[in-house]
């Protein structure tokens, strides 16, 4: 085989190895350690109209999303089902658009970036793009949602 | 605020999924033909060109628009037409690498290819738009407002 055509195959080759190494991670999240805690005050998100005070009673999803942003609508659908199915979960969004400093401080490269709080609003784990079936479940399980 | 243009998100990708097949074959074509290769590269950048001045009069969309989307189910969601618009835009900066740096240096026109590939192949198959992820990073970088 001339090296023409074996170069062009490495190349769709690379493709498909980036593709599938991107289809395996995006989504997958991990844990969070640390013990950083939200500051629901420089959060400062509001839901229905009222500011958001208090965290959720077990568990509070949080949701960084940007007004150009594609598949944060449909994250925000799945999380508010999760929301309404338990009272003991709360799901606040955060617009970062126009408030790159908290982009900054939580350091996030790509929205939908999804965090799960414990009941003292300490980060656990978090999620970069569109979570992976059950993730976001089964963390809320592990912090006690039945 | 200003209302934003909303998208079909199929219609980028399908774009996308012609550019993957055109800059395979500059990349092929660059490592055998060099000036079929510049020709295939110049045309890509006149496309990139033509969706950063006029996204709904390109080729790509119309037919995208005429004979593909009335097959599809209607889209579940609209996507903003900035990242994409701005995605074309880094496609046509590598493309402008490959047409100015190919009159110096033939190996550009085949890094430019690659690159402008690499990028359409993963949004054509995998939807993983690398312009749009880096139109944030770049935003909290200061580059972009």
């Amino acid at each position: 085989m001339d090296s023409t055509l074996w170069l062009t195959l490495s190349l769709l080759g690379l493709g498909l190895a980036a593709g599938l190494a991107y289809r395996f991670f995006h989504g997958r999240g991990h844990k969070v350690v640390g013990n950083e805690c939200i500051n629901l005050e420089k959060l400062a998100v509001s839901k229905n109209g009222d500011p958001v005070t208090t965290f959720g009673k077990t568990a509070t999803l949080v949701q960084f999303s940007t007004q150009y942003c594609g598949q944060c609508p449909g994250v925000r659908r799945a999380l508010a089902k999760l929301e309404y199915r338990n009272g003991d979960v709360l799901f606040i969004e955060a617009d970062i658009t126009d408030r790159l400093n908290l982009a900054a401080h939580f350091n996030i490269t790509q929205t939908p970036t999804v965090l799960v709080l414990n009941s003292a609003g300490v980060i656990k784990y978090r999620v970069g793009g569109v979570p992976k079936a059950g993730t976001i479940e089964s963390e809320l399980t592990k912090l006690g949602v039945t | 605020m200003t209302t934003q243009k909303m998208i079909d998100p199929r219609g980028p990708r399908f774009g996308a999924a012609i550019t993957t097949g055109l800059s395979l074959i500059a990349f092929y074509l660059s490592l055998s033909n060099q000036q079929l290769a510049y020709s295939t590269v110049v045309a890509l950048g006149v496309l990139f060109f033509w969706s950063v001045l006029s996204p709904e009069t390109h080729p790509a969309g119309l037919v995208f628009k005429r004979f593909i989307k009335p097959r599809l189910a209607p889209p579940t969601e609209l996507e903003d037409s900035r990242p994409p618009k701005f995605a074309q835009q880094v496609g046509l900066t590598f493309a402008l690498i490959g047409i100015v740096g190919g009159l110096f240096a033939p190996v550009l026109v085949t890094i430019s290819a690659a690159f402008i590939f690499l990028a359409a192949f993963l949004n054509a198959f995998f939807g993983l738009c690398l312009g749009c992820q880096l139109y944030l990073v770049l935003r909290r970088v200061g580059v972009l407002r």
